[in-house]
């Protein structure tokens, strides 16, 4: 039996594997997709998070300079828009992430 | 009957087009940003002219004459912007035949009329999803159609031109070197960067801001690189640098190519010649993408990322002045234009 990687701890993760009991596989990746590729050439992330002791640590400084960068070519989609799929006018409505955050309308 | 009065606005665009003045003499740099290009003249340094653009750009080249610029946004958006007039003069869409592409990677071919792209494609049939072999392609600037293309391996993700456009290398996780001479295009080498450890972020080379130099930085886990590329030759100058890493998104060269400038979150000199790193200091306004120099070597250009353009005196690496930009940006290109 496959082991069990990741374990449910409150309820809401409990109530997803609710959920999906007795679910059976209905598909399958085709191919291996990698549209887009990760942060650089070889590795996912990219050195944003660099290793230096010193400020600034770790990743890039203030987040909002590395938003549109990110957003542009979908990197950490789950935490930003996906700017070429889902919101690929993403820039016409915050141009500035510092200045016009406040008009974001993603969901 | 076709009145007079009604052909002076189209004879008046056609006279002005023929007789639009070059750019003004001088180094000009080009905010590359989301809806708009910001051209800042590197006398003065101060914003000279705006340049709407849809969508968010990223990566351009320039014509020999240097008369117009080609700029993408949207990963499938390619604009030819007129740079005496600093506006966009037409616009072409590679994602025009049934497939959606995203583009990582661009340059001009030399006959005027075509540029490379490396393409990702995807579209739908029947209600189900396909994804398209990446490839590198040729493809009209006007229309955006495909002409021809060659099967790389996924994750190409930065291309540049070598030997008059005889050859295009392309940047994934080796290197592959595309021979465009025959009818066909094919890789004709490859060369290991994955076996080798290298990680590299292709996205800003300065190949025309430095003369026909592409610089990139590359990292391994023991050590910070950095790879020139002669377009003109196709030689590779990998050149590994001694000491602890500065962390860079990109490098430019100094015009005596005797040293570069590297930014992230600190502006770092590099000793090209003793292989090794100058001064630092941590970049004020935060972290920039971007890194350009003047022609004389005096002053330093970093941005991108944020809304903010940071003028560096070149031998103190004191920040000058502070440009506030209309938008964040994705880098800042430099012109020379001759008297």
């Amino acid at each position: 039996m496959k082991k069990k990687l990741i374990e449910a701890l409150n309820e809401k993760a409990k109530a997803i594997e609710r959920l999906a009991d007795g679910e059976q596989r209905s598909a399958e990746a085709q191919a291996e997709l990698r549209m887009p590729q990760g942060c650089t050439t070889i590795f996912d992330t990219g050195w944003e998070t660099n290793p230096r002791p010193t400020y600034p640590v770790g990743n890039c400084q203030a987040s909002a300079r590395d938003f549109h960068g990110c957003v542009g070519d979908c990197w950490w989609p789950a935490q930003m828009p996906d700017g070429l799929t889902n919101h690929r006018d993403f820039d016409e409505q915050c141009p500035n992430v510092a200045r016009d955050w406040r008009k974001l309308k993603y969901d | 009957m076709i009145r007079l009065h009604s052909l002076l606005p189209a004879l008046a665009a056609v006279l002005c087009v023929a007789a639009a003045p070059p750019a003004a003499a001088g180094d000009r740099y080009y905010h590359l940003g989301y809806g708009v290009i910001q051209v800042i003249d590197g006398d003065t340094d101060t914003i000279v002219a705006d340049i709407p653009i849809k969508g968010a750009t990223r990566e351009a080249d320039v014509t020999p004459d240097r008369k117009f610029m080609y700029v993408t946004t949207n990963r499938h958006l390619v604009h030819k912007v007129d740079l005496a007039r600093n506006r966009v003069v037409s616009t072409a869409d590679v994602s025009n035949d049934g497939w959606d592409r995203v583009m990582f990677g661009f340059v001009l071919a030399q006959d005027g009329r075509t540029g490379y792209g490396g393409f990702m494609s995807r579209r739908t049939q029947n209600g189900e999803a396909v994804v398209g072999k990446p490839v590198v392609a040729q493809f009209e600037l006007d229309t955006g159609k495909i002409v021809r293309s060659v099967e790389v391996p996924w994750g190409v993700a930065h291309l540049v031109g070598v030997r008059d456009g005889k050859e295009i290398l392309a940047f994934g996780q080796d290197l592959y070197k595309i021979d465009t001479t025959g009818a066909d295009m094919r890789i004709v080498a490859t060369i290991p960067m994955f076996d080798r450890g290298v990680n590299m972020l292709p996205f800003w080379d300065y190949a025309f801001d430095n003369g026909g130099i592409a610089s990139m930085p590359y990292y391994t886990p023991t050590y910070m690189g950095v790879m020139l590329v002669d377009q003109r030759t196709g030689a590779i100058d990998d050149i590994v640098l001694k000491g602890e890493p500065a962390m860079a998104y990109s490098v430019v060269l100094a015009p005596d190519r005797k040293q570069a400038y590297a930014v992230m979150d600190d502006l770092t000199v590099i000793d090209l010649v003793n292989k090794t790193y100058g001064a630092s200091v941590p970049l004020g306004e935060g972290t920039s993408y971007g890194v350009n120099v003047s022609s004389d070597g005096k002053k330093i250009y970093v941005g991108g990322g944020g809304s903010t353009l940071t003028v560096f005196d070149a031998r103190t690496l004191k920040p000058i002045k502070v440009l506030q930009m209309t938008s964040d940006g994705m880098d800042v290109r430099k012109i020379r234009f001759q008297k």
